[in-house]
């Protein structure tokens, strides 16, 4: 069951990492650490967000020597809005319970202030 | 493990060139944070990972392939049964076939405007599929059943066997086929109804949860199982239960009877239990005896379309081939009259299934609405 009307638990836990800094631009491998997602769960997340315009993505302008350049991830600014709508709707009613995944208790505490 | 990686490589290499120029980017991007992982396992992880999310996106987009392998389907079943030359009811037979093949694609479309789209529950999404297959295998095996079952022997010693039991409308060595066009027109509106059933209680606009979805598809097929091991030959005494003696001890038939009364009215307790909205509080209780219907009627609906379609698939394969005929009837000695009246009386025995398409989600409806009504809701759950 969705935590919220059109997002999975775990997308709810990327968005509230993308949240948690969202004007930072954000690598996958860090997107990953902070939510515990493997790449095959991540990267489907990212490229529906994509699709639906709530993330923007980019190359990495001047790559590390001896690395391939890394695509780089921020909220839009609809992004911003739902996904903050999202979390504050997936915090009120469950603020009772423990939440589902790391980010997105993050998120009850960082970026929902009332639920801090 | 360099070794490992280096095959993964070469497989995401392979695949981003089958990714669509749109999403090219993607696995590029997979593939260089890669780099970031401590060399090892952590990083043939992340590249299987990313093979796997490129290989499903190559496999984009989806609907064009789902309607690609319900097309092949469709045109292997229909192929398969087309009525042949010679036997009777061919009109009848060959409107059987279009029109089945016609609801099975117009339907979804229909229930897509009318329900809106599926529900996002794998055991939702699985039941369509299932529902989809079922009808589909049901198509040939139909038409070779029935094609036997009204098949005039060419030996007159059969012939006064058969015909007496069965009735032999047509020259000897020729089938009358399949049902007049009144039973045809009835078999067609029960394929609609259970269409239409299940693409409504899997729907989104439905309101019928996950875990409803869940509860009713697991108890179906657990009881289609049962039921096929008891008679997956339909129900008479010759072809009953080939492996156990058939009688009302069978532990199998035993259990049989528990799931088909007791089953839905499980499911529909457990459903109606664990009734909850998305944000945890318990449902109305009508909302929650609906949930439990659900799931009873799902119960006994999927395990008849189960149990009918392979019972009858298994009956027109044993029909095809003497060798399964032989597996059937271990240990014993089959003359050619004994096999033919074996085939006849599993050909004639898979009316059954008729039977139990039509009466099991009656009594998966009358069962359920017994025991959702008997439940009181239950403590919040972790999810729904």
């Amino acid at each position: 069951m969705t935590s919220s009307p059109g997002f999975s638990a775990q997308t709810l836990s990327v968005l509230a990492a993308l949240c948690a800094e969202p004007s930072q631009w954000q690598h996958g491998y860090a997107l990953a650490k902070q939510t515990g997602l493997k790449s095959g769960t991540l990267y489907p997340i990212l490229i529906r967000l994509a699709d639906r315009g709530l993330v923007e993505a980019c190359w990495q302008d001047e790559p590390q020597p001896g690395r391939p350049r890394r695509h780089l991830y921020r909220l839009t600014a609809a992004g911003l809005a739902s996904a903050t709508a999202a979390l504050a709707g997936a915090a009120r009613p469950k603020a009772a319970k423990a939440p589902r995944t790391r980010a997105v208790r993050g998120a009850v505490a960082g970026v929902v202030p009332w639920t801090g | 493990m360099d070794r490992l990686n280096r095959a993964a490589a070469a497989v995401a290499g392979a695949l981003a060139w089958l990714l669509p120029a749109g999403r090219r980017d993607w696995g590029a991007a997979i593939w260089a944070e890669a780099h970031e992982m401590p060399p090892g396992l952590a990083r043939l992880a992340w590249r299987a990972g990313g093979a796997w999310v490129m290989a499903r996106e190559a496999l984009m987009p989806r609907r064009l392939g789902r309607a690609a392998l319900f097309a092949a389907a469709a045109g292997a079943a229909a192929f398969a049964a087309w009525p042949q030359p010679g036997v009777g009811h061919a009109a009848v037979s060959q409107f059987h076939v279009i029109a089945t093949v016609l609801l099975l694609a117009g339907l979804p479309l229909l229930a897509r405007r009318f329900f809106g789209p599926a529900s996002p529950s794998r055991a939702g999404r699985s039941l369509r599929v299932l529902c989809c297959a079922a009808i589909l295998a049901y198509l040939p095996a139909l038409y070779i059943v029935e094609a036997f079952a009204n098949l005039t022997p060419v030996q007159a010693a059969y012939r006064r066997i058969v015909c007496p039991f069965q009735g032999c409308g047509g020259a000897p060595g020729k089938s009358t086929g399949g049902p007049p066009w009144a039973g045809e027109i009835a078999f067609l509106l029960m394929t609609i109804a259970y269409l239409g059933v299940i693409l409504f209680l899997t729907s989104r606009r439905s309101r019928v949860t996950r875990s409803t979805l869940a509860i009713g598809t697991g108890t179906g097929l657990l009881f289609g199982v049962v039921m096929y091991a008891v008679a997956p030959l339909g129900l008479t005494n010759d072809a009953t239960d080939p492996w156990l003696p058939g009688s009302t001890a069978d532990p199998l038939v035993a259990l049989a009877w528990i799931l088909l009364f007791g089953g839905p009215a499980a499911a529909a307790a457990l459903a109606a239990w664990r009734g909850r909205d998305p944000a945890g509080t318990a449902l109305p209780r009508n909302v929650r005896i609906g949930q439990g219907i659900a799931a009873g009627v799902l119960a006994n609906g999927t395990a008849a379309l189960f149990v009918s379609a392979l019972g009858t698939s298994t009956t027109a394969l044993m029909l095809k081939s003497a060798r399964l005929l032989h597996w059937f009837n271990h240990g014993h000695q089959l003359t050619a009259f004994a096999a033919y009246r074996y085939e006849a009386s599993a050909a004639g025995g898979t009316t059954v299934y008729l039977f139990m398409l039509i009466w099991f989600p009656v009594i998966g409806l009358i069962m359920s609405a017994l025991g959702a009504a008997c439940t009181p809701p239950g403590r919040p759950a972790s999810g729904n």
